[in-house]
């Protein structure tokens, strides 16, 4: 059993004597309003749930990390606002990110729509090694389903995106997703690797954010 | 009024929540209970003098600054705004639009955040309907806003006020496009632009901590979208707020510079010493805005007026129009 999520938000290494790595990466959350990416964020970073998640606004930045055998990958999570108007602001936070997952609503039609629009805008604005995972939240509401698993699969497929079933609800596939991320990501040795797509030493993405973060 | 001390429940109807702090809230009411007690006093004697409340004499705005009490809180509010003047001038203007055809999709994105709008207030089950109403008009009124999501909880929290429907559409409307206008509006340009002059603001004043911030990789958008866009309904204390309400319909939309620099430069210390931006979201998430500081309302009403020193409409505009050239590039 390789994976153990770490509660609190701070940025402790993870103990444990085979620790030798740490790589940390940034991930983006997007999709339709209500989906339920905060509430998937709240469920692999606090195993909570909350029937009424209140909608977020701006955006909100909370991390967690994965250990993978001797490897310990801390997510910086950007969840994002999900209505239209706030779209304007989302460039500030998946410019730069390693990952994404975009969220639609298995009983929702147009939130799948939207997140083939998402991800079109990530293929061609974000970093170009970007790992994308498409999540059909809300599985545990699947006798109301609108989307069908096979259909957004085969999407996903011709797409190159990981692709699983959620429920922030029930817990089904949030870690397994984060965890499916964390494993496509390239873990390289820490010291020195600059490349894009890479999970960077601490010290090197405290320098790159001053360039990330600049007001736009 | 005020006077829950041991009640999990507030005066406004919500919910404490699991971790609420009873022995600083304790504290702080023991002294606010008196403050309250002899201000209501103090207006009765102002509302005997028949006071014109839509005159903002030094008088009144000294009153304001110290709290309206709840009972003249509406009225208030309406009148040193100018809501209730334009009320009169279309009396019928919210009934009328009620009484329209509504758009199905704002329908929709409304009903989507009734349930998630302050779902642990116990009075506000019953106020989902006149929620609805308000914003479902304000949507058709002002076709450049629409719907936006953070309404649902300026509109809700002013129904917790006035109780009405149509005093909160007016106030709202007030609020959306005279006291911060295009902060809801389809593109937000005036939120981006006061969220780069928040940072400038914080720049000038405590240097240190802006690059603080920036080192650590805190983008303000995270910090303070929610601040603006709410007003900082649902983001601090209820009391808290309605004290900055006060201030915001008689002086305007500088009392919330006043008071984002004052969250930020009270907490110098704490954000100085958070060495990770997990840290920091954490603070800003919690202790910033849920802590003492933030919960002791009357000493906070005080220190928006001296921490952040000298804060002049014309410095503020000028630096406006600079960060509005840099956003809009
Ligand atoms: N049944 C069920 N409900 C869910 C699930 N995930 C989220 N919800 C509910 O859906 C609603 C919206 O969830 P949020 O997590 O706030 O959605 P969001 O995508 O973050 O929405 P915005 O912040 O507005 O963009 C909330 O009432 C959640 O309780 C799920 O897996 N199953
Ligand atoms: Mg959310």
């Amino acid at each position: 059993m390789a994976t153990t999520p770490r509660g609190g938000g701070t940025a402790q290494r993870p103990n444990g004597a085979s620790q030798n790595k740490i790589c940390q990466f940034k991930l983006v959350l997007l999709g339709e309003s209500a989906v339920g990416k905060s509430s998937l964020v709240l469920r692999f970073v606090k195993g909570q749930f909350h029937e009424y998640q209140e909608s977020t606004i701006g955006a909100a930045f909370l991390t967690q990390t994965l250990c993978i055998d001797d490897t310990a990958v801390k997510f910086e999570i950007w969840d994002t606002a999900g209505q239209e108007r706030y779209h304007s602001l989302a460039p500030m936070y998946y410019r730069g990110a390693q990952a994404a997952i975009v969220v639609y609503d298995i009983q929702n039609q147009d939130s799948f729509q939207r997140a083939k629009t998402w991800v079109k805008e990530l293929q061609r604005q974000a970093s170009p090694n970007i790992v994308i995972a498409l999540a059909g939240n809300k599985a545990d509401l699947s006798n109301s389903r609108v989307v069908e698993y096979e259909e957004a699969k085969q999407y996903a497929e011709e797409n190159g995106l990981l692709f699983m079933e959620t429920s922030a609800k029930t817990a089904m596939n949030v870690n397994d997703i984060f965890l499916a991320i964390a494993k496509k990501l390239p873990k390289n040795d820490g010291a020195g690797n600059q490349g894009s797509g890479q999970g960077r030493r601490l010290a090197e993405v405290e320098q790159n954010r001053q360039t990330n973060n600049c007001c736009k | 009024m005020a006077n829950s001390k041991f009640s999990d429940v507030d005066e406004y109807g919500f919910q404490r929540p699991e971790d609420f702090d009873y022995l600083v809230y304790e504290k702080f009411m023991s002294s606010y209970l008196k403050v309250l007690t002899e201000r209501q006093i103090r207006w009765e004697t102002l509302k005997r003098k028949n006071t014109d409340f839509s005159k903002l004499t030094r008088t009144l705005k000294r009153y304001i600054r110290k709290g309206i009490p709840t009972s003249y809180r509406t009225e208030v509010w309406m009148k040193v705004s100018g809501a209730y003047q334009n009320q009169q001038q279309s009396p019928d203007l919210y009934s009328n639009l009620l009484r329209a055809q509504f758009d199905r999709d704002t329908v929709e994105a409304i009903k989507i955040d009734l349930p998630r709008t302050f779902p642990d207030n116990i009075h506000f089950e019953t106020k989902k309907r006149q929620l609805f109403n308000v914003l479902i008009a304000y949507a058709h009124h002002n076709r450049d806003v629409g719907y936006c999501q953070g309404l649902n909880y300026i509109a809700g929290l002013l129904l917790i006020v006035t109780q009405k429907e149509e005093p909160t559409f007016w106030l709202l409307k007030m609020i959306v496009e005279k006291i911060v206008p295009s902060y809801h509006t389809k593109r937000m340009t005036n939120l981006i632009r006061d969220l780069a002059v928040l940072k400038e603001l914080i720049k000038l004043k405590v240097p240190e901590v802006n690059n603080h911030i920036e080192n650590l990789g805190l983008p303000y958008t995270v910090i303070a979208s929610k601040w603006f866009v709410c007003l900082f309904a649902e983001v601090l204390p209820t009391e808290t707020v309605l004290r900055i309400w006060d201030c915001v319909f008689a002086e305007g939309y500088k009392i919330l510079f006043r008071v984002g620099i004052t969250l930020i430069v009270a907490h110098r210390n704490v954000i100085l010493q958070a060495d990770d931006i997990s840290v920091l979201a954490e603070l800003f998430r919690n202790e910033i805005i849920k802590g003492e500081i933030a919960t002791d309302c009357h000493n906070f009403m005080k220190n928006i007026f001296k921490v952040p020193g000298n804060l002049k409409r014309r410095d503020l505009e000028r630096l406006r129009l600079i960060c509005i050239d840099r956003t809009n590039c």
